[in-house]
């Protein structure tokens, strides 16, 4: 198992992705700002009387959003046309994949704790994943970490009286 | 004044207090001397602690923390050349040196006093110029508070990234977050897609454990394994200041104090701003700037002081117009707002005793960072060196519990987690999370203001150029936008610069 995950790991290390941040984020928050627009009548009701109702202030913000996302864009389809150099952001396909493993561990706590409705299985879960995560070999690192989770649910739940 | 001080003294030196601004100053000095862990995700962490407590215990708990996180950032600083905060930067360029040159407790010191220094210089700033502005705040109608609202939105956007146009892309969205839950005005639900879990709106602290605390452990992806160690027998010098050194740190740390209270009151720009903007002028006044990155008394005394006298100065805005100066003090308006305290001269007024009790316990903060920094810096030092597989899960499972309490619900924890993808998109996007926070922070008062001017007026926008007020904001914010991207332009064109050769 840990030879094939070093094996993905070298794979991936080299492997990057070089986005234009400002393009990207023009067209990603221009599109946004339509889909909220066009979701504003469902989800905003309003009432025909009032001078100014609930959608003004949101309106504004997607209009003034919008704005800057087509000042991005036209600032950046000027540079592609002058040939002059876009800022990019290079995306590591090592580094996400490794996000992605620790977003699915806060997941996965969550949904343990969700289902036992009962936090401390949640929190050592979360103690253990991490220390493979790191691949800590250190078995005095574990009773400390699971004794500690044990600690901060027990902190909660008997001296601030939260109940979970 | 005067009537205020005393019942207020009264309601401050409690034994209650005195133990909830020790155990905030302990807290913040370990947190912010272990590098990567910083002051806004101590707060945030232990926002949810200060729930049941009142106003005034609450506050000094968490100033405690804010203050003693500007020291222990020092710490790692100095002992392993790693800021344990970002303001810490410039503390590292002369304190690691002295630190090698086996002065490890003298750099300590040096940092501490000089961080006591500017802590309660900027305290009594709080205490003499925040009810002034407070009175001037009085006089703001809607318009003009709404004028207020987009003159600190459009610093934080401008300042907290490398580009004002994402900025303000952030701050659109923080803003629109806000928007979520019932309409301040009419009670009408707005963007609750069917939950009626959002009727009641996104709590502040929720959002802000997965914008900043959830996404700083994903963070831990693009670290690299490896532990820190610290050699503690690097401790074991006399800590010896000279008369001659104390006298070199002098100037220094008064003019880093004045700069610290005079940036930390723009809203958007903090203690780093600070702290550079002062070690820099240290060195241009220096007779000794040839010691500078070596080991300089003058360069950690400069950076030390402003970037703890930056701390009461961004309460003043906070306190006075509902603006927060920097991140962390964003935190602490919700900690003020549970307890009833809504800022504005109000504040200063009916609530006078507990602001006036708030203000003076700032200064009692930074008097027991000194006698803990004296005492435990050894402790602070050793914690520099707990490793990231043991702090990981910690911090997750307090952030989960945190979560949880505010509304005793999981429905917070999912939220949280969002959040926390969410700012891991925007990172990924060079997008600064800052002016969402700010959006999220002054969406409900922006709202109000904008729409009640605008009622005010029949919906006719001239509202917004109607005072003198209004105009002198409007100069503000251009005059803010003029500077902001002059700098910005310099950067570039620097950066463009071919280098000169040697």
């Amino acid at each position: 198992m840990k030879g094939k995950m070093d094996k993905l790991g070298e794979k991936l290390k080299g492997k990057e992705i070089r986005i234009p941040v400002d393009l990207t984020v023009g067209v990603v928050f221009f599109l946004f700002a339509v889909v909220v627009m066009l979701l504003m009548p469902s989800q905003v009701a309003v009432s025909e009387r009032d001078v100014v109702n609930g959608r003004a202030f949101p309106e504004l913000l997607m209009w003034l959003m919008m704005a800057c996302c087509a000042g991005l864009v036209i600032k950046e389809i000027v540079k592609i046309v002058r040939k002059q150099p876009l800022e990019y952001k290079t995306i590591n396909l090592l580094v996400e994949l490794k996000a992605l493993i620790i977003i699915a561990i806060l997941i996965i706590t969550y949904v343990l704790c969700r289902v036992t409705d009962l936090f401390v299985v949640g929190a050592v879960f979360c103690a253990l994943a991490f220390l493979i995560y790191f691949r800590c070999k250190k078995p005095l690192y574990y009773v400390i970490t699971v004794g500690l989770a044990v600690g901060i649910w027990a902190a909660f739940r008997f001296l601030l009286n939260v109940r979970f | 004044m005067l009537q205020h001080i005393i019942p207020a003294s009264g309601l401050l030196f409690t034994l209650q207090n005195i133990l909830w601004i020790n155990i905030g100053v302990f807290i913040g000095a370990v947190f912010a001397a272990i590098p990567g862990l910083t002051v806004i995700l101590c707060v945030i962490l232990f926002l949810p602690v200060t729930y049941s407590m009142s106003a005034i215990p609450g506050m000094m708990f968490l100033l405690g923390i804010y203050c003693a996180g500007g020291y222990g950032g020092s710490v790692s600083a100095i002992l392993i050349n790693t800021p344990g905060t970002p303001h810490a930067a410039a503390t590292m360029l002369d304190g690691h040196p002295l630190s090698k040159a086996g002065r490890t407790k003298a750099a300590l010191k040096i940092a501490l006093y000089a961080s006591t220094f500017g802590g309660i210089f900027s305290a009594l700033a709080l205490l003499f110029l925040g009810p002034q502005v407070a009175k001037l705040a009085a006089q703001l109608g809607t318009p003009e508070c709404f004028m207020v609202c987009v003159f600190g939105l459009t610093i934080i956007a401008g300042v907290s990234g490398k580009s004002m146009v994402r900025g303000i892309i952030a701050a659109c969205l923080g803003l629109l977050i806000s928007c979520i839950g019932s309409d301040p005005m009419t009670s009408y639900d707005r963007f609750t897609f069917g939950v009626n879990r959002l009727y009641l709106g996104l709590d502040l602290a929720v959002c802000l454990i997965g914008l900043f605390a959830l996404v700083e452990i994903v963070s831990r992806a693009e670290q690299k394994p490896g532990e820190l160690h610290m050699d503690t027998k690097k401790m074991h010098d006399n800590g010896a200041i000279t008369k001659e050194e104390y006298k070199r740190m002098a100037r220094p740390t008064i003019m880093g104090s004045l700069i610290g209270v005079l940036v930390g009151i723009i809203p958007g720009t903090g203690a780093s701003e600070a702290s550079w903007f002062s070690y820099s002028q240290a060195k241009s006044m220096s007779k000794h700037p040839e010691e500078f990155g070596h080991g300089s008394v003058e360069g950690v005394a400069a950076a030390e002081s402003a970037n703890n006298a930056v701390t009461g100065a961004t309460l003043i805005p906070l306190l006075t117009l509902g603006i927060p100066g920097d991140g962390t003090v964003a935190i602490m308006l919700s900690a003020l707002m549970i307890n009833g305290l809504n800022p504005g001269l109000s504040l200063f007024t009916t609530q006078g005793d507990i602001m006036y009790a708030i203000m003076l316990g700032l200064i009692l903060v930074n008097i027991f960072m000194l006698l803990q920094g004296k005492i435990l810096t050894p402790i602070f030092a050793k914690v520099v060196s707990i490793p990231q597989e043991i702090l990981t899960p910690i911090i997750v499972i307090f952030c989960f519990a945190g979560a949880y309490s505010v509304n005793k619900n999981y429905f917070d924890v999912c939220v949280a987690l969002v959040f926390c993808v969410l700012a891991w998109i925007l990172r990924k996007l060079d997008m600064p999370p800052v002016p969402i926070l700010l959006g999220l922070v002054l969406g409900k008062m922006t709202e109000t203001n904008f729409r009640r001017a605008l009622l005010i007026s029949n919906g006719s926008p001239k509202i917004f150029v109607s005072s003198v007020y209004c105009w002198i904001f409007i100069g503000l914010i251009v005059l803010a936008v003029g500077t902001i991207l002059r700098g910005k332009i310099k950067d570039r064109k620097a950066k463009a610069a071919p280098p000169k050769e040697e």
